[in-house]
């Protein structure tokens, strides 16, 4: 069974010369990689790749009312979508919120870890209740916020009326409604970034915050020239999963403000889910799944060009 | 080595796989038989929370009251994602035989072809129906022959805080109110109190401008609503509409106008406030009724959907759902559905539905049973729906609108009542509606083939 292959030599001949340890593989290796790879990429192809092409060619036809493709046409979806300023207004907001999202995660995840790798007593309880929204649903988290968020008897609008403020309508307002989504989800998505930042905080050497210190280096400048720098490899992580992680956001949407009001808070994911489930209208929620995943697949792309060159690994 | 030998392996697999899927529907079919010789009649329905437990009591009373058939009642969460979830699963072993679909969803069950019209059901049985609501039955019918039966029917009515009136001595609105009646009560609320009540709001939901519609006389779409035709244009941008956000915006001047947004909590915080005595005026479902009158601590006042001044009201369509009988199932199944609609309607299931959950009593003798006279003896205002239900004549402006895709015009409307509620032109709006909601219907009727 240990024989090598003599079919296709030549191509293989300049790969090997380039590439002394390159592996080639045997009769025998293919068939163990197929049983052992075969059942995840049969799952795979079955779960994954298919719904994908079946969502790009449902996505070129109109779709009755049971959801069957009836009639080719093409871009038409696409260029319908473009065109409409309803969809692009969804993108303007999903951009909107993404960046908000991303940006106000990292920089409230960062500031908790820093403070709470402070070796002071009684610290672990701090630890604690930072990191304590990892184990909190959607759905408890937007029971909670809501209750907040309430017009007449929520927490917000009572503090605002104690220090006779005009109240705020959170939800009812399109800006502020933004706003009360991306408190949400920041407050949802921070226990778990607080935690991966802080192991990396933890993990950077004493040593180099010992020779700062004997330098006599301000300790804000020790955490933009020390800790950045040694915990980047965890900020692209954390950057890229939060970026992804939002464009995909549903069950907060879903649950406080369905989109609304106007249109203010409807994402893609959001209005992907609302034409099919509700409109009935799959080919247009086809094409634009599709223009959400090229969006998606070209931020990580921009991600792992520039962002990843900036890495200390 | 055996050349036999790589096949081992994968074949231990394949075997592993089909001895878990045997054993498993091995004991899915053991626990599904069923305990007795009753035909199973699997029934869909969308009713959550309190209505969920009257509902069941309909099932079991109809259980109880025969041998042949049998009743399987299973929740499929909102109305909106039930729909789907039918035309689905249409054709497999999992479809209902009966299921229960929401009143907007009419005209996409009537082009599915996937119902048994129960006007057939009617016609074998000799079944009366002249004692069921006209106005329901026209809204589930297509050219005179009835599609579907209503079950749970409502109507949209105005509540106020009688209490509120009388504290503040208001006269109350008459039974069948003008805007303008309306305006004075809400504004004297607002005044009298203070500012410290709110007068009035109109939730931004899109039932409610259909239903403003609707009651002034005035259709959505061309062909008379999908009456006598496919719609292929809206028409909201008309006068009913402009005189209803122009009430709604007269209010928002005087201050007394409330807007609870659109969210998930909109309804809830609408309700709340009122119930707390911070909002005198809002329209609802009639459904909301039973749980109004369980927590509130004040007195309940009920009148009719207001109207245009100058106009009498046309009457208003009726909402909730209908019962519907799946034609993928063998004919006894489809008898037994039927038995099970015919159940509900009784007049003492009718009475004991709407005492329970506020939806309205569809035959008219169950006004006679003890029920509701000991209901109406202990809340008169509850009356009221079922008369402004009683006295509309079914015309093609009252009796739903029959267009598919009525989820995504909801949605459309919505919008339009944000855009207006926030300040924008009320035409506008309305023209921008009727422009997304025309796109719709275009590829609506190409994808479906209707010309």
């Amino acid at each position: 069974m240990l024989k090598t292959s003599t079919t296709n030599v030549v191509p293989e001949k300049k790969v090997e010369a380039k590439n002394k340890t390159k592996f080639r593989l045997t009769a025998n290796d293919k068939y163990y990689a197929s049983i052992f790879a075969g059942p995840s990429l049969f799952l795979l192809g079955l779960f994954t790749f298919y719904p994908m092409f079946r969502t790009l060619y449902i996505s070129m036809f109109l779709t009755n009312t049971f959801g069957n493709t009836t009639l080719f046409v093409g871009l038409e979806n696409y260029v319908k979508l473009v065109t409409s300023p309803d969809f692009v207004s969804s993108m303007w907001v999903t951009l909107v919120y993404v960046v908000g999202v991303t940006f106000f995660t990292i920089a409230m995840g960062l500031l908790l870890a820093n403070l709470a790798s402070q070796k002071l007593p009684g610290i672990a309880i701090f630890r604690t209740l930072y990191s304590v929204t990892m184990g909190v649903s959607v759905s408890v988290a937007a029971i909670f916020w809501l209750f907040i968020f309430n017009p007449s008897a929520g927490f917000f609008t009572l503090l605002t009326k104690l220090l006779h403020l005009p109240t705020v309508n959170w939800l009812s307002n399109p800006t502020m409604a933004m706003w009360a989504i991306i408190i949400t989800t920041v407050w949802m998505h921070l226990g778990f970034v607080f935690l991966v930042f802080l192991g990396a905080i933890e993990s950077v050497p004493t040593t180099l915050y010992e020779a700062a210190d004997v330098e006599g280096v301000s300790k804000h400048y020790q955490f933009f020239h020390i800790t950045l720098p040694m915990i980047s490899p965890t900020l692209f992580f954390i950057s890229t999963i939060t970026i992804i992680g939002s464009f995909k956001s549903f069950g907060l949407i879903d649950l406080i403000t369905k989109g609304g009001p106007t249109n203010a808070t409807n994402m893609l994911v959001y209005r992907i889910y609302n034409d099919a489930f509700f409109g009935g209208n799959y080919a247009k929620s086809s094409a634009e799944a599709i223009i959400l995943t090229i969006i998606i697949a070209f931020f990580t792309y921009l991600q792992f060009k520039f962002l990843e060159k900036k890495v200390n690994y | 080595m055996s050349k036999y030998k790589k096949f081992a392996l994968p074949l231990i697999i394949l075997l592993a796989i089909l001895v878990v899927v045997f054993t498993g529907k091995a004991f899915s079919t053991k626990t599904a038989a069923a305990k007795d010789n009753r035909t199973e009649v699997v029934f869909w329905h969308e009713m959550g929370g309190p209505a969920e437990k009257s509902l069941m009591k309909v099932v079991d009373g109809f259980n109880k009251s025969q041998t042949k058939y049998r009743v399987v009642p299973k929740y499929q969460g909102s109305y909106d994602a039930a729909i789907q979830k039918i035309l689905q699963t249409h054709g497999t072993s999992t479809s209902p035989a009966v299921f229960q679909a929401f009143d907007i969803s009419a005209a996409q069950m009537m082009h599915s072809k996937f119902t048994t019209p129960v006007q057939k059901f009617i016609d074998a049985d000799n079944f009366d129906v002249s004692k069921i609501s006209p106005v329901a039955r026209s809204f589930y019918s297509d050219k005179g022959k009835q599609q579907a039966m209503p079950f749970n029917t409502s109507q949209t009515v105005l509540y106020y805080n009688a209490s509120l009136l009388e504290k503040y001595g208001i006269t109350p609105p008459p039974v069948s109110p003008t805007y303008s009646d309306i305006t004075r009560v809400a504004k004297e609320i607002y005044e009298k109190s203070n500012h410290q009540v709110k007068g009035m709001t109109v939730q931004i939901y899109g039932w409610l401008l259909e239903q403003a519609m609707a009651n002034a006389g005035v259709s959505l779409t061309n062909n008379n609503d999908g009456h006598t035709g496919i719609p292929t244009k809206a028409t909201i941008n008309n006068k009913a509409a402009k005189e209803f956000f122009e009430w709604i915006r007269e209010n928002q001047k005087n201050g007394d106008f409330i807007s609870y947004g659109s969210g998930a909590m909109a309804g809830t915080n609408q309700t709340t406030s009122f119930l707390n005595g911070k909002l005198g005026i809002y329209m609802q479902s009639s459904a909301s009724m039973s749980q109004l009158n369980k927590k509130n601590k004040n007195k309940l006042g009920i009148t009719y959907f207001p109207h245009p001044d100058g106009q009498k009201a046309n009457g208003v369509a009726i909402g909730g759902a209908a019962l519907w009988i799946s034609n993928d199932k063998p004919k006894d199944v489809q008898q037994g559905a039927f038995e099970f609609i015919k159940y509900s309607l009784k007049p003492e299931v009718q009475a004991q539905w709407q005492k329970d959950t506020g939806y309205l009593a569809l035959n008219k003798d169950s006004q006679q049973t003890k029920i509701l006279k000991d209901l109406y003896k202990k809340h008169p205002e509850a009356r009221v729906p079922s008369q402004q239900l009683q006295e509309a004549v079914p015309n093609n402006f009252n009796s739903g609108i029959l267009m598919e895709g009525m989820q995504k015009t909801r949605q459309i409307e919505q919008f339009a009542m944000e855009s207006i509620y926030n300040g924008g032109d009320i035409v506008k709006a309305l023209k921008d509606a009727d422009k997304k909601i025309d796109e719709n219907l275009t590829t609506t009727n190409r994808a479906n083939g209707y010309h």
